[in-house]
Parts: C-alpha cells; sequence; structure tokens
C-alpha cells in the first residue's frame, strides 16, 4: 500500500503495449486521473500501472501523443491541430469517450 | 467532412458498440460486489478500469437507468442495514434521557455518552463521504453521460440525500424517541451549555458533525437557506441561546454589580464569535451576537444603567474603564446610545444642580445670618457679599472642575464620540442657564474678574491661556449673553479706572478671544473702552504739555490724570451710588477752589480739542494722592517728630480732607456741614467718612462720638496724632471692588437688562418686518428668537408686548382678518 507518487505511470494496451508517460500528461484523462487518485487506493493508483482492456496499441499511442500535447499547449491560444490518421479517427472519439479526455 | 475525401478509408473499430452482448445481472454483481469491498475500505484490490469499464458498457448498452437506480438502492440497504446500526447503538440511556430532561445521569455520563454518538456520526459520515466519492469516480461515466442526459443529480449528491433520509432522519428503534437528527441537535446544544458553564468540550468534534449538517440540504434545491444546519440546528441553537442569555442577564442583574456585568457581556460576546469560528459555523456568528446583545444588552441596558453600581456610580467613582465598557455595549446595539446618553445628561444636571444649589445654599445662609446679627449691619452685610463673592467663584470652580471631569470621561470612555459631546454641551447649557439659577453669567464675569486682578499673577503664559480658555468654556453655554455683557463691563470698568487689572494685554486677549466666540458686536463696546482709556492716557499727558506750556510754576501745582469716558459704553450708572437718586436729581459735588481751578483749565483744554462736547464730573470714581503733614505732637514713644505721608484717597476723600486744610486744629465739623460744604451724596460721605474716621489704619480724622457708625450729628476733626507704619497710606473706600451684586443691585441690573432687551427685542422685530413685509405672529416671533439667539433667549410674551407696544407707535399693523394673527410692516 506504499503510496509512493512515482513521476512516471505505465498506460498499457490491450495488445500488450506499454507506454510509460509523466503523471501530468496522463491525468489530462478524467477517468485516468481518477484511477490514479491515491485517496481511493485502486489497484491502479497501488501499482501506478493501468491496462485499458478496450484500447489497442495503436490508438493508445496516439492517445499517448495527444495527452503531451494537450499538457503542452494547457495555457497557450491559437493551437494548431494535432495530426490525426484519418482512419483512427473512430477509434480515438470512443477512446476519448471513455477516457474522459 | 471525412467521408468526402473519398480515397482514404476508415477502418471500423473492431469492437462495434452493438458488439458482445453483455449480461447486465451478471456485471452488476461484479459491481455491487466491488462496491461493498468499497465500503468495507478494501479497495486496493480492486481494479478502477475494470469497474469502470463495466459500468462504461452498461451505460453504452442504455442500461443507465438500470444502474443509477440499483446503485441508489444498493447504497439505501447499506446505509439502512449496516451503518444505521451501529449508529443507533450508540443511543444509550444516558442520550436519549438528557432529551428528556430526565435526571439521575450525571453530566459527565451525558457528555461522553453525548461525544461518543458524534464520534460515531461523524465517523459514519466521513466514510459514506469517501466511499461515495469513490463510487463517483467510478461511476464516472455515468454521471457524465446518463445522469446529464436525464437531468438527474449525480450519483454523489443522490447517495447524500439517502445519508439524509436512511441515518439523519430515520427514528432509532424504540418507540417515541426522536429522529437521529434531533437527538444530535440536543447533543450539540447541550455540550455547548456545557462550555458556557465553563468545562471543555471537543470543539473539532462538533466542527465536523456541523460541516456534515452544512454540507446537507433540507430539500431538493441546494440553496443557503436550505442546509440541513440553517434549518435544523441554527434556530434551536438561537433560542436556547436566547434563554440562557435571558436567564443570565437577570442572574447577573439581581447578583452583581454594574462593572462586572458589562465585562461578563463583553467577554460572552467574544466567547460567541470564538464558538462561531472553532466550533460552529462563521454564518451563525452575527446571528449569536445579536441573541446576546439583544438579551445582555438591549433589554438590560435601562437596567443596568439605573443599577446602584450603574453609570451614576462610575461617574462618581471615576471608573472609566467601566464607563468605557458601557459605552462598547450600547453602541453595539444603539447608533445613538440613547440610554447612556440620558443617563449621562442626567447625572450632568443631577451634578449641576447640586453644584448651584451649593452656591445658593453658601449665599442664602449667609444672609440669614447677617439677618440674625443686628449691629454693625453694614459690616456684616460687607461680609456677607464677600462670602457670596467667594461662593461664586466655587461655583466657577466647581462647574469646570465637572466639565474637566466629563471631558476627561467623554475623551477616556467614549472614544470622543461626537453626539455624546453634543449631550453633554446641551446639558451643561441646561443646569448653567437653569431658570432656578440666574446668577451664572455674573458669577463668570466675577471669575473672570478675580483671575484678572489676582489669578494670573505670576503664572505663565500657557496658564493665563488655560484660565482665559477655561472662562470662554463657560461663556459659550450662557444662553443670556447681554446679561453677562453688562456684568462685564462692569467689573471692566472698574479694572479700568481703579487700575486693578494686573495686565492689560491679558484683558485685551480675553476681549479677542470673546471676540472669537461671540462675533464682533459683543465685543465692540469693550473695546471702546479700551480706546477711550488709551484716549485719556493722552489727553492727560496733552494737558500736562499743555499746563507746563502757559509757565505757570506753581509749587502747590496739582497733577491731573484723567479719564474721559464715552457715556454710552461704559456703564458709568452701576458704578456710582444708587443714593444720589434719592432727590429725583443728580447732586453736583462742591470742588475745593483748587481743584476747581484746574478742573475748568481742563474743561477748557478739552473744549478746545473737541468742540460740543459736554463734560461731566464723576468725582465718585477718583482717586488722588495728597501729600500731608501731620505736625508735631508727643508720640507714644515720647518724641516731637514731624511726620509725613503720602494719602491715597478717593476723590470724595480728598475733598473731605481738604476742608479740614483751612480749619483751626482745634475746630470741628459736623457731618451736616461737611454734607452742605461738599454736597458729596449722603451713602457716600457715610462710607467715606467710615474709612477716614472709623478704619483704624487709616484715621486721619477724630469723630466724636468714637462708634463705629456714623450719624448725622457726629462731628469730625483733623487727627494731628495719626500715625502710619508706611509713608504711603492708602486709604481704602469700602465697595471698591468687584462682588456680588446684593439682591437689590440684582433687580436693578435684571431691570436694566429687561429695558435694554426690550430694544434689541424691538430693533429684531422691525429688521425682520422691514424684510418681509407681511408675517405671522408664530413665524415672527420664531424668527425674533432665532436673530436673538446668540445674545440671549428672550421671553415670548416679552416679545408679545414689544410686539404690541410696536403696534401703538405704528411701526406694524395687524392684518384685519387674517385666519391666524398676522402683522404687516408700515413704512
Amino acid at each position: 500500500m506504499a503510496k509512493h507518487q512515482t513521476e512516471y505511470v505505465t498506460l498499457v494496451s490491450s495488445d500488450g503495449f506499454e507506454f510509460k508517460v509523466t503523471r501530468s500528461a496522463a491525468c489530462v484523462a478524467g477517468a485516468i486521473k481518477r484511477m490514479l487518485d491515491p485517496s481511493s487506493n485502486f489497484k491502479e493508483a497501488v501499482e501506478n500501472r493501468c491496462v485499458f482492456e478496450n484500447i489497442n496499441g495503436v490508438v493508445l499511442e496516439k492517445v499517448c501523443e495527444y495527452l503531451y500535447f494537450n499538457e503542452k499547449h494547457r495555457d497557450s491560444k491559437d493551437v494548431p491541430d494535432p495530426d490525426i490518421p484519418p482512419e483512427l479517427c473512430l477509434e480515438l472519439l470512443m477512446a476519448a469517450d471513455y477516457l474522459d479526455v | 467532412m471525412i467521408a468526402g475525401r473519398g480515397r482514404q478509408k476508415i477502418r471500423p473499430p473492431r469492437r462495434g458498440v452493438h458488439g458482445e452482448e453483455i449480461d447486465f445481472e451478471n456485471t452488476w454483481a461484479i459491481i455491487a460486489s466491488a462496491f461493498r469491498e468499497i465500503h468495507t475500505k478494501n479497495a486496493s484490490k480492486l481494479s478502477y478500469e475494470e469497474l469502470y469499464r463495466h459500468a462504461y458498457r452498461i451505460v453504452l448498452k442504455k442500461k443507465g437507468e438500470d444502474l443509477y437506480r440499483r446503485v441508489r438502492d444498493f447504497e439505501h440497504e447499506w446505509l439502512s442495514n449496516e451503518v444505521r446500526g451501529s449508529i443507533q447503538a450508540l443511543l444509550t440511556a444516558n442520550l436519549l434521557a438528557s432529551t428528556q430532561i430526565i435526571g439521575g445521569t450525571t453530566a459527565n455520563e451525558r457528555r461522553t455518552a453525548g461525544e461518543r454518538f458524534m464520534k460515531g456520526l461523524k465517523q459514519a459520515w466521513e466514510d459514506h463521504q469517501v466511499c461515495m466519492a469513490m463510487l463517483a469516480d467510478v461511476l464516472m461515466y455515468m454521471d457524465r453521460v446518463y445522469c446529464t442526459d436525464h437531468r438527474r443529480p449525480s450519483i454523489y449528491s443522490t447517495s447524500m440525500v439517502l445519508f439524509r433520509d436512511d441515518i439523519l432522519s430515520s427514528v432509532s428503534s424504540e418507540e417515541d424517541s426522536p429522529p437521529i437528527l434531533v437527538l444530535l441537535n440536543h447533543v450539540i446544544l447541550e455540550q455547548i451549555r456545557m462550555e458556557r458553564d465553563g468545562d471543555v468540550i471537543e470543539k473539532a468534534l462538533i466542527k465536523s458533525c456541523v460541516y456534515m449538517l452544512e454540507a446537507l440540504y433540507d430539500g431538493q434545491i441546494e440553496t443557503e437557506g436550505q442546509r440541513l444546519y440553517v434549518t435544523s440546528f441554527e434556530e434551536d441553537f438561537l433560542n436556547s441561546s436566547r434563554d440562557f442569555y435571558r436567564a443570565e442577564a437577570e442572574l447577573m442583574l439581581r447578583d452583581s454589580d454594574a462593572g462586572a456585568y458589562c465585562r461578563h457581556t463583553r467577554r460572552r460576546i467574544y466567547e460567541e464569535q470564538d464558538r462561531c469560528r472553532s466550533t460552529l459555523s462563521d454564518t451563525t456568528t452575527p446571528k449569536i451576537e445579536k441573541v446576546v446583545e439583544d438579551e445582555l444588552i438591549k433589554n438590560r441596558i435601562h437596567e443596568l444603567i439605573e443599577m446602584e453600581s450603574g453609570v451614576r456610580f462610575m461617574i462618581d467613582n471615576d471608573r472609566l474603564e467601566e464607563l468605557s465598557l458601557i459605552y462598547d455595549l450600547n453602541a453595539r446595539v444603539d447608533n445613538k446610545k440613547t440610554e447612556l446618553m440620558r443617563a449621562i445628561q442626567k447625572r450632568v444636571v443631577e451634578m449641576g444642580t447640586d453644584v448651584n444649589n451649593a452656591a445658593i445654599a453658601a449665599s442664602q445662609v449667609q444672609s440669614a445670618l447677617s439677618e440674625g446679627a443686628d449691629k454693625g449691619k453694614g459690616a456684616v452685610q460687607e461680609k456677607n457679599l464677600n462670602q457670596q463673592t467667594i461662593a461664586a467663584l466655587k461655583w466657577v470652580e466647581d462647574v469646570l472642575q465637572l466639565k474637566d471631569k466629563f471631558d476627561e470621561i467623554w475623551r477616556e470612555s467614549f472614544g470622543s464620540d461626537q453626539p455624546l459631546q453634543t449631550a453633554l454641551t446641551r446639558s451643561f447649557a441646561d443646569f448653567i442657564n437653569a431658570s432656578t439659577f440666574p446668577r451664572s453669567s455674573e458669577y463668570i464675569s466675577l471669575f473672570i474678574d478675580e483671575n484678572m486682578k489676582k489669578g494670573i499673577k505670576g503664572k505663565t503664559e500657557n496658564e493665563i491661556d488655560l484660565v482665559l480658555e477655561k472662562a470662554i468654556v463657560l461663556l459659550r453655554y450662557v444662553q443670556d449673553k447681554d446679561l453677562f455683557e453688562r456684568y462685564y463691563k462692569k467689573h471692566l470698568c472698574r479694572r479700568l479706572l481703579m487700575q486693578k487689572s494686573i495686565s492689560n494685554d491679558v484683558e485685551k486677549q480675553m476681549i479677542s478671544r470673546m471676540k472669537i466666540e461671540l462675533g464682533n458686536n459683543f465685543t465692540m463696546k469693550l473695546e471702546a473702552m479700551f480706546k477711550d482709556m488709551t484716549i485719556s492716557e493722552e489727553l492727560t499727558s496733552g494737558y500736562k504739555a499743555h499746563v507746563a506750556q502757559l509757565g505757570d510754576p506753581d509749587p502747590k501745582r496739582i497733577e491731573l490724570g484723567i479719564n474721559v469716558l464715552t457715556s454710552m459704553t461704559w456703564p458709568l450708572e452701576s458704578m456710582g451710588s444708587s443714593g444720589d437718586n434719592e432727590e429725583g436729581k443728580k447732586l453736583k459735588c462742591v470742588f475745593p477752589p483748587a481743584i476747581e481751578r484746574i478742573k475748568k483749565g481742563f474743561e477748557k483744554y478739552y473744549g478746545e480739542k473737541h468742540s460740543g462736547r459736554t463734560l461731566t464730573w464723576l468725582a465718585a470714581m477718583g482717586s488722588a494722592d495728597i501729600k500731608a503733614v501731620f505736625p508735631k505732637v508727643p508720640q507714644k514713644d515720647g518724641s516731637l517728630k514731624e511726620r509725613r505721608h503720602e494719602l491715597n484717597v478717593s476723590t470724595y476723600g480728598m475733598v473731605i480732607l481738604l476742608l479740614f486744610n483751612d480749619l483751626p486744629a482745634d475746630q470741628f465739623l459736623t457731618f451736616e456741614e461737611i454734607q452742605a460744604r461738599t454736597n458729596i451724596p449722603k451713602s457716600d460721605l457715610i462710607r467715606n467718612l467710615q474709612s477716614l474716621a472709623v478704619a483704624s489704619k487709616t484715621r486721619i480724622l477724630m469723630k466724636d462720638p468714637m462708634s463705629k457708625d456714623i450719624s448725622e450729628t457726629d462731628r469730625f476733626s483733623f487727627n494731628e496724632g495719626f500715625q502710619g507704619k508706611f509713608h504711603r497710606i492708602k486709604v481704602g473706600v469700602v465697595t471698591s471692588g468687584n462682588k456680588v451684586e446684593s439682591d437689590r443691585e440684582r433687580k436693578e441690573t435684571e431691570k436694566k437688562n429687561d429695558d435694554s432687551r426690550a430694544f434689541c427685542i424691538e430693533a429684531a422685530v422691525v429688521r425682520i418686518m422691514k424684510q418681509r413685509k407681511e408675517l405671522s405672529h408664530q413665524q415672527l416671533v420664531a424668527e425674533t428668537l432665532n436673530q436673538l439667539a446668540p445674545q440671549f433667549k428672550p421671553d415670548v410674551s416679552m416679545i408679545k408686548k414689544r410686539v404690541e407696544s410696536l403696534i401703538e407707535r405704528e411701526y406694524l399693523e395687524r392684518i384685519e382678518g387674517a385666519s391666524v394673527d398676522s402683522y404687516r410692516y408700515l413704512a
């Protein structure tokens, strides 16, 4: 139950890809933020590792990209649209809905 | 837009929304068991992602409604079955007893029971909050999608409502016992009562219960006024506090003194503020303050101030700190501080009346004495007047002391509060101008006189300033400024003519102060008096030079110092003795030839300078220095020695003495002879002879028979054997100083004053009517009063009389047929 707050957390896709992202970037997503909330102390918070059963590696990679992108441009205006391949659009939308990005 | 791109192919998601069917019941079972784990604090075994995904799926399957209901039911059951039981277990008999006011349980037992109860409740509440936060996290997707779409309150607030209904509003197993919420109120109130009685209680615990009440709302609407805290607790709290403080106020008023009461009240207010901060809610602070203020101050302030140890006692004993407390307390509930003001005013008037009465008593005791003593009546009356003068000075000192005292109280205790100062001023004016005490003007003028003559001797400028300032302060209170002016003029006149004043500068300073305070009009005549003095000096020296020029070196020359006074500005009538009016005409004193010659000379000189002016000689006011040689007669020590003395006597005295110059040594003059040859008014003659022939130190004349009183048959001869210790001898004439007037004098002064007032009123009326042409009686009176306010406060009946007189003399006329009495000005 060690409540150590690591700088990086691991996001795992349904097909086993692991992404190490900074905690602050990961918490841009509402669902991940709650998942890692130390006060609720779910399994994810204890292990600093989130497994997403319904998101595959390709999509998760894009999600991670976006998380960083969002964090980077958090306070700025006139941000250019992120580069999103059209073939991933629908899946990304679903993931965004799921993760509350 | 994407479709428009044509070439590119959008891959369908691998698992479609409609993909795998899920079993709602199974999924719910998983979720429900997980919730149970959460409630038992085993969350770390659970995967958030998994639960979240299940809830997500259910909502995606349009089963949000079911999920929502299930969760609610789950919580309801959990609360009613698990939590409520544990809370009710805490409801011991002790606790219930306290609500039903059954004796038999000690305070300590009740208190521990109460604390345990609150602790349990607080624990349950906190657990509930934490768990529901976690549940809400897990069900985030439901909240986000289902609840917003269907306008349902979020699952978190729903569960809070559940807590209120299932726990707080639940009735414990026993019959007729109140709901938990009511119990909680009782417990908290009791704890607060304990604290008020001096116990130490667990503030943090109560505070967390209050937090709970604040977080919950009474109905569905979440507004400030609907907080459970406000609807259920606060009112109880305020009511019970009101009862508590009402009882306390009664007890305190009965058992302790006002100072203690004030201190206690202030402490209570601080305590309540503190309690709101540390134990209850800040929103209650103003409300409970008001309760305390109402009960301890507002409803009690009157009794408090009237207490034996109330304001009166504090003033008398200079309890500045307590007065300041009272002031603070009263200021809290009443911006105007009415009660305090009333009490203070009353006390000022009381004390002022005491001072007045003391002065009156002092003068009356003396007059009673003088009536008792027949013999030597004149002397006793003299003494009596002196006593009265002392009484007058004492009165002024007392009033000043009173003023100082209240000023200090005002400054130290009342924070220099403006309205209170006005009130104080009004009270001072009230008693100084009280109709039962008409002498204030005279006394103040006497006070200044005394200081001008003696008081300021050897004082620094600052001290003099202080004295003058004091006089002005008193003057400010006086309403009948014209009466004061009359007295002041009279006293100033004496000072100037007899050169009693210590410093002309100070006199002028005083006048310029009065000028600032009362305006030009007031001091015009006073200044004119000074001017006359200066002109007179010039005249005297001018005349001296004139005589020297004439070159008539008469060895027996008499030097003349003269004061020419404008008769309008100087209150000469009050200087002269009243006796000279007895025969209806003024008697002219017959001067000896030597003097008569000089008099003529000066009249001529003056006539050359100012034509058309008449000089009237006022012998009663002058003084003369006479060089007298007493022949060699055997002294007590047997030596034969010629003695020379310089005698300073009044002009009349000089005239009398000069009669004896031509008289052989063994001859005498009778009283009648003296009177016939000098034409000096009888009363003045008596007084002068008294000082020349009766007073032992200045017995220049011998009287036969030797007695203390002068009678008309007495005979006088020159006292050749006169002996004086000093070369220069001052023959004082009785009543040359400024003293309180005798009753007769006062009546005269008042009459004169009334006469001059009559003129003032007429002038004012005419001025007003000239401007307004037509005016109703009421308005005219009001305006007249207004105009004359800086000078004096005229009688309404007097105004009426003056108006009548003006109508008679055809300055005004009545307007016929006007609905109210009105006048018209006749040009």
